[in-house]
């Protein structure tokens, strides 16, 4: 299956972030992984990792939260030096743009893995194929 | 086709014939008020100023604060014991202004309103319902004996209660609502939390719609929304309440009942007639109204003629809708601006809901224009470049209009402040 990401409308506001937490944490859903994507204009994108992502997606929308689940690809990190340029070439080389990226740690501790937001998962999901880099399923990501 | 059709029909030199006799009638109706007696015999003004229509540039204007100066009973015409309804502002800012009206007043004013809303198409077979305020606010009553009197069933369902609203339009198969424009949002949202669907679960296929000042966008985006044809009304307090100007089945611009309304658009600081078809300010003398007639009342609201005439036979002259009032324009930066054009932009694009909050501050000295739009959740996709492409496309619209660079904000849906009653578009928070 693939993997999705939770990314939820946010005025930057005080108390807006906590709103979308209260509702997380009512639905004992656990978050993995976060961004906050900020504009100048006052208003910004949050983006989360969570166990139960189609639920939590659904009780976002009905509190009133505009939030959407967006493909992501998700990788596992070498531990040496150049593991993440060498992926970032990959992509760079065949003309895929990254909007968002960042990194987590699995349950195990020791493994470092990425967690890429891009244009066309499919096409990147293959290139790693190709360099021989295993892409995650929903199921490792959600459980990290 | 009609209601009145001798009138609706009238030729124009028949109807500016009519309303010389009329006018002729009204000045005489009015110098017996203390108000109208005082500044006619000043001005040296009698029934034999008056040859036509034309000779209505020679009388004085009045204003909202000739009629709040001269509370309450300066402007009546006759003794208070052959009146019988008053209706008035709510006095926020001063004195109420109060309107009177004797039987003859009641009568004709029921008759415009059935008028108006035969010309919409409301028919007799019609289940009707009012949503809008009872009580002092003419929308209530105005529109609840203008139906009757037209032979509809009425629902004088009042305002608020949104699922009452829907349960009485299901359980009486209501055909033609009126109602505010702001509203039909909140009572589309409501049927949409109820699992409904108006289009399949209801009747309706008419709205009538005013009292608030709307863009030609939000009314389409209101039949888009409802799937139901929604026509433009027009009127004011101090002209009776509605059944002063309406919009026939044509929908292009409203007729003003000119056997009732001898109208004219002039400058607002001027005062001079404007060139045809040019914006300027509304100036209504009544023609049929006994207890308090009103002459030359500047209205304060901003609309032009249309040229042309009107393919459905009426030579009732038509305006066009509001496009805001002499004092809901604010300046920034030397520009004039109108919330109504800033509403036009934004009512192009999907992707923003349809409430809308204009902010005025001042920022290091500077007068700056926030403008809060709510973001449709339906079109959020995560894609922070999308929305920021979004803002920036509404700011370059918005600024070709008002020629001010303003900075928009997304907001979540229903974070805006909604007032009960008419919506709260506009907030000046700049210091003096």
């Amino acid at each position: 299956m693939i993997a999705h990401q939770l990314s939820i409308f946010l005025e930057n506001k005080p108390g807006r972030l906590e709103k979308v937490t209260a509702v997380l944490k009512d639905k004992g859903i656990n978050i993995r992984a976060m961004t906050l994507a900020t504009s100048t204009a006052g208003w910004g994108i949050l983006n989360l990792i969570v166990d139960r992502p189609q639920e939590a997606c659904r009780h976002l929308s009905e509190t009133g939260h505009p939030a959407v689940l967006r493909e992501i690809v998700v990788v596992r990190m070498a531990d040496r030096p150049g593991a993440l340029h060498d992926m970032l070439v990959l992509l760079a080389n065949a003309g895929i743009n990254v909007q968002n990226a960042y990194g987590t740690v699995l349950g195990d501790g020791q493994t470092a893995i990425l967690i890429i937001d891009v244009e066309h998962t499919e096409h990147a999901r293959q290139l790693f194929t190709a360099a021989g880099v295993a892409t995650l399923t929903a199921e490792e990501v959600y459980c990290v | 086709m009609y209601w009145n059709p001798h009138i609706e029909q009238a030729d124009l030199p028949t109807l500016r014939a009519l309303q010389a006799q009329r006018l002729r009638d009204t000045i005489a109706h009015a110098e017996r008020s203390p108000f109208y007696g005082a500044l006619f015999a000043k001005c040296g003004i009698s029934t034999d100023s008056i040859r036509s229509v034309e000779d209505i540039r020679r009388l004085p204007f009045t204003t909202k604060e000739d009629l709040r100066s001269h509370f309450p009973y300066g402007f009546l015409t006759v003794d208070k014991k052959d009146t019988v309804r008053l209706h008035c502002s709510s006095g926020t800012t001063g004195n109420p202004t109060v309107i009177f009206h004797n039987r003859h007043d009641l009568d004709s004013w029921s008759n415009l309103v059935a008028r108006s809303l035969y010309c919409a198409g409301v028919r007799d077979t019609d289940v009707f319902q009012n949503i809008c305020g009872y009580g002092l606010f003419t929308g209530g009553l105005g529109f609840q004996y203008g139906a009757e009197r037209l032979g509809a069933l009425v629902i004088p369902a009042a305002a608020g209660n949104t699922t009452r609203q829907i349960r009485l339009m299901q359980d009486f198969a209501t055909t033609a609502v009126h109602t505010i424009p702001s509203y039909l949002f909140r009572l589309h949202t409501a049927f949409a939390e109820m699992g409904l669907d108006p289009a399949r679960d209801t009747a309706l296929r008419l709205f009538v719609i005013g009292a608030e000042p709307h863009t030609e966008e939000q009314r389409r985006r209101i039949e888009d929304l409802f799937g139901v044809k929604a026509f433009n009304s027009y009127g004011l307090s101090e002209m009776n309440g509605p059944g002063v100007a309406f919009e026939c089945t044509c929908q292009n611009g409203l007729h003003v009942w000119e056997d009732c309304f001898l109208t004219e658009i002039v400058h607002p600081q001027t005062l001079e007639p404007v060139v045809e078809g040019e914006v300027g300010e509304l100036v209504f003398t009544t023609l049929d109204r006994q207890a308090m007639p009103l002459v030359r009342y500047r209205t304060r609201d901003l609309t032009r003629f249309l040229p042309g005439t009107c393919p459905c036979g009426r030579n009732h002259r038509r305006i066009d809708r509001i496009s805001g009032r002499t004092d809901d324009m604010f300046i920034v930066k030397g520009c004039n601006i109108f919330p109504m054009q800033i509403e036009k932009i934004l009512m192009r694009f999907a992707q923003v809901g349809t409430d809308y909050l204009i902010l005025l501050q001042t920022r290091n000295g500077v007068d700056e224009i926030t403008i809060q739009v709510e973001m449709q959740a339906a079109w959020f996709t995560g894609d922070l470049a999308a929305l920021e492409k979004l803002a920036r496309q509404i700011v370059h619209e918005v600024r070709d209009e008002i020629l001010v660079t303003p900075t928009v904000q997304l907001v979540e849906p229903g974070s805006l402040p909604k007032s009960e009653g008419k919506a709260v578009r506009v907030r000046d928070e700049r210091q003096a």
